[in-house]
């Protein structure tokens, strides 16, 4: 829980395994409560980028968010059920999602107000005009036509938002008890490009795909960020960046992630959960069932 | 010359023959020589060819050229401490008040389970807020979690008070004094090795805050904590936060007044680092003394106690000082030509060395440019000339009121609150600074009364 250490810098407290089986556990069918997850870490991502957040605070508050949701696996809880999502905005799951943002931008050098948050979350998650086609089904044709949303569908009385106000702070008191207030997130991306400049790989593709893949670990159903160090996620976004662009790193020969600490099956594990979550979303295209 | 029975034939014979044997010799010897060496080659090669075949982990690396490579590479374990619930009030026992800080209630408590005596600081929790937690205690507790120095107190966990009212405390290390106490208790003040000792601790912890880009925003005497051990602790991250280089949006309103920087009296938009060694020169000032060098009763008076000693800014001194917010409010005063001479002399401070001096000087400088940084003061000639710090193994003890007993309520202001910053106008001035020129300048001793 401390962080007095001289790795707390490039470190993060994980899930342990008991959490994780209780977690996994609670939440069955496995495929139902993968895609929970996805959207909702999706949708924390959506509001971020639509409330103009640096990347650096979206991905501490889906961070956040995940380890809420991991940990909070008591009866007390058990609203919080990714089974039977339910992505309205007075859901737990959503207001979740936005205290966390909430939450992490106040921390910030970027602070919202709950005004803000509220109304973007209330757009997001409106089913008639929300951007998001897991949430609308309609968004992709609504992006295409000319005629321009109602905001009827998604207007936040005054009523309503001093109710999601308080909502919101309740929540907001939920994940910091729940987390034992441990809200700091070291995150892999500045390690990543320390890494790639220490192997003289200097091509700005591979950085901008080692990002990518970085991000992309954020939205992953398997808990990248809660379950491996930030080195081991930074060394498995270049490795895999430089295969898929052909990029020689190091003489190929050489262990060069052990350098960084990060042994050669951790390494193998993450390489190929991160490409994997390209079929996973894929897939979840094509099966409306599952959304 | 030739001897006489020299017989050049035999000679050559004889020499000719010897050498004929030296050269077999040779050839033998290399010979053998070869065959040795044949020999050790086929050793080596039935013994490369016997050696057992390489582990699984070795095969799995690509090429021959690594089989010298370590297979067990020396990976460094992470330490990977996991998330949980926070634990509850109940663990503990409280024990007795100590004070109210700047913004929570300080109490002395038992660990049930160990006997731990620990320091609970309760937080208050606003719930009519319009900002959800507070952003300084999530900032406090942000802080001293990334924190790990000998000199600043350690967070041991953040804990919840029982339902229906959901309190959040913190829980550090208790440590008995702290100093605005004992200075207001002591006959004499500190000796020189001691006011050493005491200022070199608290600017390495300033200055290990700074290479951590963290502001403290609120030193002064009452938070820093003592032990017995003569260890300073540095306490209270109420208004300590991360900064940046250009720094983020602050406000100004920080720091107890009576140790707030000029700049930020004067309104200025941004700040940094400085403002805390400020404070650390108004610390190391009341060390001397006992006394709180400036004790303004509101934000003018503060100005005016310290233009009072230090002498009124001028272009040279602090430059760029006019531009700042409140500075127009100063210009009655700067247009009466008030000495820009700073009293601040050998005389009011009987034992300090010139480097000494220096120092608080050049803490205080009006203009923040000029004051040097937390790991200067660490390298200035004060702290190494004779008298040396004094160990801490041998800092005089101190009863503890802590300890036992609710401690007197203290007589310097608190922290401000938040929210914005007063204005100055031109008329708060004009009042106070009326007269000022009528007053005596200071001389090289003043009568205390009473």
């Amino acid at each position: 829980m401390a962080r007095h250490d001289s790795l707390a810098a490039i470190s993060n407290p994980l899930i342990n395994p008991k959490q994780l089986l209780a977690f996994q556990q609670q939440h069955q069918p496995q495929p139902e409560a993968d895609t929970a997850i996805f959207k909702l870490s999706l949708l924390t991502q959506t509001a971020g980028v639509l409330l103009r957040l640096p990347q650096e605070v979206i991905a501490t508050s889906i961070v956040v968010l995940q380890r809420y949701i991991t940990a909070s696996t008591t009866e007390i809880d058990s609203d919080l059920s990714l089974t039977r999502a339910d992505f309205t905005p007075t859901s737990p799951l959503i207001q979740s999602s936005s205290a966390s943002l909430y939450l992490t931008a106040k921390q910030s050098f970027y602070p919202l107000s709950p005004r803000s948050i509220i109304n973007a979350y209330a757009l997001l998650t409106s089913p008639s005009t929300s951007p998001l086609p897991l949430i609308n089904p309609s968004a992709i044709s609504l992006a295409t036509s000319a005629a321009p949303p109602t905001p009827h569908a998604h207007f936040v009385t005054e009523g309503t938002y001093l109710a999601r106000l308080a909502t919101l702070f309740t929540t907001e008191q939920y994940i910091l008890t729940t987390l034992s207030f441990s809200t700091t997130v070291t995150l892999p991306h500045p390690l990543a490009l320390t890494y790639l400049q220490s192997l003289s790989a200097t091509p700005p593709a591979l950085a901008s795909r080692t990002l990518s893949h970085l991000n992309a670990a954020l939205l992953s159903p398997q808990l990248l960020y809660l379950t491996h160090q930030p080195p081991a996620l930074a060394v498995a976004a270049i490795y895999l960046s430089a295969r898929e662009l052909g990029i020689p790193l190091v003489d190929d020969e050489v262990p060069w992630w052990e350098v960084f600490d990060v042994g050669r099956e951790e390494l193998g594990f993450l390489v190929l959960s991160l490409a994997s979550l390209d079929g996973f979303v894929v897939a979840l295209r094509e099966n409306p069932a599952w959304i | 010359m030739t001897s006489r029975w020299a017989n050049a034939d035999d000679d050559a014979e004889l020499e000719a023959q010897r050498q004929k044997q030296k050269a077999q010799k040779r050839t033998l010897k290399e010979e053998k020589q070869r065959k040795l060496e044949d020999v050790k080659i086929a050793e080596h090669q039935q013994a490369i060819a016997e050696e057992p075949e390489p582990s699984k982990k070795r095969q799995r690396t690509a090429s021959p050229s690594q089989e010298t490579a370590k297979e067990d590479a020396h990976l460094i374990e992470f330490p990977s401490p996991s998330y949980a619930p926070s634990r509850s009030l109940d663990l503990y026992q409280v024990l007795n008040n100590i004070e109210e800080g700047s913004y929570g209630f300080v109490s002395r408590a038992k660990l049930k389970v160990s006997g731990d005596i620990v320091a609970l600081k309760r937080l208050k929790l606003d719930h009519r807020s319009q900002e959800g937690f507070p952003v300084t205690g999530l900032r406090e507790i942000q802080t001293l979690w990334a924190c790990s120095h000998p000199h600043i107190v350690k967070l041991r966990e953040v804990i919840v008070g029982s339902e229906p009212v959901q309190d959040v405390y913190i829980v550090m290390d208790f440590l008995e004094h702290d100093l605005k106490t004992i200075l207001e208790d002591m006959d004499d003040p500190f000796s020189p090795s001691e006011t050493k000792t005491l200022m070199q601790q608290i600017c390495s912890a300033t200055e290990y805050l700074h290479s951590n880009w963290i502001m403290h925003r609120d030193l002064k005497t009452s938070n820093l904590l003592l032990n017995n051990r003569g260890e300073i602790k540095l306490a209270d991250f109420g208004m300590a936060r991360y900064t940046s280089n250009p720094p983020p949006k602050l406000t100004q309103l920080v720091v107890t007044l009576w140790y707030r920087a000029p700049e930020l009296l004067l309104g200025v938009e941004e700040y940094g680092f400085e403002i805390d060694v400020w404070s650390i020169g108004c610390i190391f000032a009341e060390l001397l003394t006992q006394e709180p060098i400036f004790q303004g009763k509101n934000e003018v008076g503060q100005l005016f106690a310290i233009f009072n000693l230090l002498g009124t800014p001028t272009r040279e001194s602090w430059p760029g000082f006019r531009s700042l917010p409140n500075a127009k409010a100063l210009h009655p005063l700067l247009s009466n030509s008030q000495s820009s001479k700073s009293n601040l002399t050998a005389s009011k401070f009987p034992y300090l060395t010139k480097a000494g001096l220096r120092l608080l000087l050049s803490t205080l400088s009006l203009d923040p440019n000029d004051r040097p940084s937390a790991s200067q003061i660490l390298q200035h000639p004060y702290l190494k000339e004779d008298p040396r710090p004094k160990a801490k193994e041998m800092f005089p003890t101190f009863p503890s009121k802590a300890g036992q007993e609710r401690r007197r309520r203290r007589l310097t202001p608190q922290a401000p609150d938040r929210g914005e910053a007063p204005k100055m106008e031109a008329g708060d001035f004009a009042s106070i600074f009326a007269r000022s020129s009528e007053e005596q300048s200071g001389g090289g001793f003043a009568l205390r009364m009473g």
